[in-house]
């Protein structure tokens, strides 16, 4: 995507940086187009086409530094950008810490931007008539009613049974598996129900990145992108209830777009009749979709940043077991094939597969050059780039196994709100999923919240799964913890 | 300078570019130039180190169909880029097949050019009801004009060297106050965005918006033991943001309650009476009520109050308002993102549900006048009903102590950090950053960092009292459905019968 031409045009930036006074500079080009189908209860509803560009430029002048960007990348546009760069930048205080990283550790082996094969020539074939016939087909309301735009009133009763049977039983009383797994588990219980609407968004997008800087450093980056998110509404008893589902590959081939509006449908239809289970203390399975909302804020006390501000709840805690010895975080950044595997880091350092936690000893913070020098450290990558909890205690448990193993509690399969106290590590999340009891789901609940300690609620890890989903940047599967805190 | 020169188009073009989108048989076409600068200075361990500034400029053109959408951007305004852009969005209505027709096919070709620069006042309220959008008769044709943001100072104007020694004091107005303090970061951010919107009615609308904004992050130790505070302010101006009051405001604000904090615990969770502070408290309106009233939602059947307009949703006396004309307020609109003048909307009228927050698509459907609420983050895009400043007009029932003192036990909250609501089951949440136990009518433990849920309707019915100390909160606050688009909050203090609060 990115041309010779405009792979020169940001060596000329960096040279007209360097002309206007700074001693170094980096330039980072980033090119994206994305073109979009929405639907609305199984017909197209909005159309997009995007196409981006920007130029970031970090300027290290006179001892001092400041960061610009600006998508005005015409010649004359941009000699004036710069110069006013430059001159802003010396209006701060000199700050002998900021450098470009040492080009050592910079990314040598990321030349033509796809390397890891995260770059699909199929998008270029995709035409419009393509992404609208991908929404559709994945619409659920469109697979009820073909071509006819649909009446949702006119919509009852159990999908996932309906889409095996065909439309004749649209009017049937539905009889449905309670909770997200459908037919394949759990106890069947009556549903009956309207779908109020369906909201579906087909994309596919390509994006493509070069880094380069005045110490030669040159790295890029290609990724193209498909995604499928669904949202459906139902209604049932007067009650609405809504389930998401969504899925995504840098292949077209690997994106299951049908497979969205069933499970955003089971979803919905699971949470029929939910209401919050008494307050107290419970086992707590974290569905794999939802569970990176406990392992982002462990990666965010680790960050060089947040460490160096005190700003952080794991201070002083590299070499030091805080977590229990089954937990255990690699970073796996350069897994060709993987949505989000990268050769580099925003500085163009290079990614590297390496332990954050191992076996509940904190093994790395995220260092860039900068914190480097603030925090006297040696310079790591500046975040995680493709993060994995790994399994425990034993290889190969899916989220049924672990509600097995756990016997009783609450499954959570949706966050709603809450937040994080970043220096002490207290946590309170709304929730809704079900109840379980004997390693099967009983009942919905929803309108509760689930409140502890990240310390706490990590050294009570029950098990670790082996079922994240590959679609997310993080790799983070069914968790399962002890003793947590639920109010209703 | 003249925006159409700002932008290098002629009205012609603007013209041309229309008929463009419109070719294919759309019903109506919107084009939206933004040229914004942003900026920004960090001052970090006691000095600022790093600063900022960038460029965001390009035409967002969209073309509907009944109500159905095509969007597209470039990112230059040079005419063949824009004209394939509006090639793109065009592209909906071959898309869309036979779905209504709403604006006659003579503004389609040959819109007529409608100047409406500079600084706008709204119509006050309403519009009228049954009207239709796409119809040239629009309730504030003529209106006299005003302005709700002024840039009485101009930031690009402004020597940024200034900015310098102003964070510098903040940073020495909070060590000085309190010992503690082991770090400080502050963040002085503005931006000013000139655009210019026209339409197929053949309307040209512009609009400079200026916004300033410091968020201040203070760390605190107290023997082993760390605490923080973040407190921000965000106003609609120009440089004149840069002043002592705005300082002292925030180093007030960011050093109070730290001794509480120190002591606050966790409460027992579960269901119990609420009485939420003036200002910030806010949130609930926006979370618990805002997102459902926005009319998209209820367009599309979503919305847990999509069937319940002219119904009672609360008692006698509650007004809630949507107002984009409070001035200086990051929730102020001269105009909305589709060049409908800024205006005050009421949600609930004596507690009853008498308008939905629209958009031209929403309100065509609903047959009435839009109110100004299509906003959109960027030119990048469409517009969509967002809040502006939501607030509740104060109440009768005395003072926040008063509401206090009825709580046998309960919660009294004051600072938040964020919210999120279910629209279809109207379940709401906010993170409570500090607040109080109250026990026998008196405020008695510190509290922190637990979320409160509950449900819309059900706490809108349950509110109990409404004292008369109405407050907007000037915070940064931003809500991001789908896009970030800068809003306010506001609200007395009320009391809510029961939500459930999070614990141990």
């Amino acid at each position: 995507m990115i041309t010779d031409k405009e792979l020169n045009f940001v060596r000329k930036a960096l040279d007209m940086a360097v002309r206007a006074g700074a001693q170094h500079a980096r330039a980072t080009l980033s090119l994206s187009e994305e073109d979009l189908v929405a639907t609305l209860d199984g017909e197209v509803d909005r159309v997009t086409h995007c196409a981006d560009r920007s130029l970031s430029l970090a300027l290290f002048v006179d001892g001092r530094y400041g960061s610009y960007s600006t998508n005005k990348l015409d010649a004359a546009s941009l000699e004036g950008f710069i110069a006013r760069a430059v001159a802003a930048t010396r209006m701060v205080a000199p700050d002998p810490l900021r450098v470009l990283p040492d080009p050592a550790r910079c990314c040598q082996d990321a030349l033509t931007g796809n390397e890891l094969g995260l770059v699909d020539p199929a998008r270029e074939k995709v035409t419009p008539a393509d992404r609208q016939n991908t929404a559709l087909s994945a619409s659920v309301l469109a697979s009820l009613h073909g071509s006819q735009p649909r009446q949702t009133s006119g919509c009852a009763g159990p999908l996932p049974l309906l889409a095996q049977t065909g439309p004749s039983l649209l009017q049937s009383r539905g009889r449905l598996w309670s909770g997200e797994a459908a037919a394949d588990s759990a106890t069947p219980t009556e549903a009956k129900y309207e779908i109020i609407s369906e909201e579906g968004e087909y994309s596919d997008s390509v994006y493509d990145t070069v880094v380069m800087d005045t110490n030669g450093v040159c790295c890029r980056h290609s990724e193209t992108s498909f995604d499928y998110g669904v949202e459906i509404t139902i209604e049932s008893d007067g009650e609405k209830y809504s389930g998401y589902w969504w899925d995504a590959s840098s292949r077209l081939a690997e994106l299951d777009a049908p497979a969205c509006g069933r499970q955003a449908l089971a979803r919905a239809v699971g949470q029929i009749g939910s209401e919050p289970a008494p307050s107290g203390r419970y086992t707590a399975v974290i569905d794999a979709e939802m569970a990176s909302k406990l392992v982002s804020p462990i990666l965010r006390a680790l960050s060089g940043y947040a460490i160096q501000q005190n700003n952080s709840f794991l201070m002083d805690s590299l070499g030091r077991q805080l977590f229990p010895e089954g937990l255990s975080i690699m970073d796996l950044p350069r897994i060709p094939g993987q949505t989000c595997s990268k050769y580099f880091d925003s500085e163009g350092v290079a990614t590297v597969e390496a332990p954050i936690v191992e076996a509940g000893v904190v093994k790395q913070y995220f260092i860039n050059s900068y914190m480097a020098g603030k925090l006297q450290m040696a310079p790591t990558v500046e975040d995680a780039t493709r993060p994995k909890v790994l399994p425990w205690p034993v290889a190969g448990l899916d989220r049924d196994a672990i509600l097995r193993r756990c016997g009783s509690g609450i499954l959570v399969t949706d966050f709603n709100g809450g937040n994080s106290n970043p220096v002490t590590g207290d946590f309170s999340y709304g929730i809704e999923g079900y109840w379980f009891e004997d390693g099967k789901i009983v009942r919905p609940v929803s309108g509760m919240l689930m409140t502890g300690n990240f310390l706490t609620l990590w050294s009570r890890l029950l098990a670790a799964g082996d079922d994240a989903r590959p679609c997310q940047t993080k790799l983070i599967p069914t968790l399962a913890f002890a003793e947590v805190d639920f109010s209703g | 300078m003249n925006q159409c020169d700002r932008f290098g188009v002629s009205e012609e073009q603007l013209r041309a570019l229309v008929a463009e989108g419109l070719r294919a048989g759309g019903d109506w076409c919107d084009l939206y130039f933004e040229d914004t600068s942003y900026h920004d200075l960090l001052l970090r361990d006691g000095v600022v180190g790093s600063g900022g500034y960038h460029v965001d400029y390009g035409c967002g053109i969209r073309v509907l169909k009944g109500e159905k959408t095509g969007y597209a951007y470039a990112e230059t305004t040079d005419f063949p880029s824009l004209r394939n852009a509006a090639i793109a969005a065009g592209s909906i209505a071959a898309t869309a097949g036979e779905a209504e027709t709403a604006v006659g096919s003579e503004n389609r070709s040959r819109p007529r050019l409608r100047k409406r620069e500079g600084p706008v006042c709204a119509s006050k309220g309403r519009g009228p009801a049954q009207q239709d959008v796409f119809r040239p008769k629009l309730p504030w044709s003529g209106a006299a004009v005003d302005t709700y943001y002024q840039e009485l100072k101009a930031w690009e104007d402004a020597e940024t060297a200034g900015f310098i020694p102003f964070l510098k004091r903040i940073e020495a107005g909070i060590r000085a106050r309190d010992s503690r303090v082991l770090k400080v970061v502050a963040i002085l951010s503005y931006s000013v965005s000139d655009i210019l919107m026209f339409n197929s009615l053949g309307e040209l609308t512009t609009d400079h918006r200026p916004l300033g904004s410091i968020s201040v992050q203070v760390i605190f130790q107290q023997g082993k033991r760390t605490e923080n505070n973040t407190v921000s302010r965000s106003l609609r101006m120009g440089a004149e943001f840069i002043s002592d009051a705005v300082l002292e405001d925030l180093v007030a604000r960011a050093v109070e309650g730290m001794d509480a904090r120190f002591e606050a615990r966790r409460p027992k969770g579960g269901q119990m009476p609420v009485v939420m502070g003036a200002g910030a408290s806010g949130i609930l309106l926006h979370e618990a009520m805002g997102h459902a009233f926005e009319a998209d939602f209820n367009r599309k059947g979503q919305s847990i109050f999509s069937d319940r307009m002219g119904q009672r949703i609360c008692r006698p006396g509650i007004n809630i308002l949507d107002d984009a004309t409070v001035p200086a307020s990051r929730g102020a609109c001269n105009y909305d993102d589709e060049g409908v003048p800024g205006q005050k909307t009421y949600m609930v009228t004596d507690g009853v549900l008498t308008s939905y927050l629209h958009d031209r698509i929403s309100a065509g459907f609903y047959g009435v006048a839009p109110t100004g609420n299509g906003r959109r983050e960027s030119f990048r895009y469409n517009p969509i009903p967002r809040m502006r400043a939501t607030y509740m007009e104060s109440g009768p029932d005395g003072t926040k102590e008063d509401l206090i003192a009825s709580v046998k036990r309960g919660i009294y909250v004051d600072q938040f950090a964020n919210g999120q609501v279910k629209i279809g089951e109207g379940d709401f949440t906010f993170f409570v950053k500090s607040g109080f136990l109250i026990e026998g009518g008196r405020l008695t433990m510190p509290v922190k960092d637990i979320n409160i849920i509950g449900n819309g309707p059900q706490a809108l019915a349950d509110i109990q009292a409404v004292a008369g100390d109405l407050r907007i909160d000037e915070g940064t606050w931003t809500c991001g459905k789908e896009q970030s688009v800068a809003v306010s909050c506001g609200i007395p203090s009320v009391l809510i019968g029961n939500l459930t609060v999070g614990g141990e």
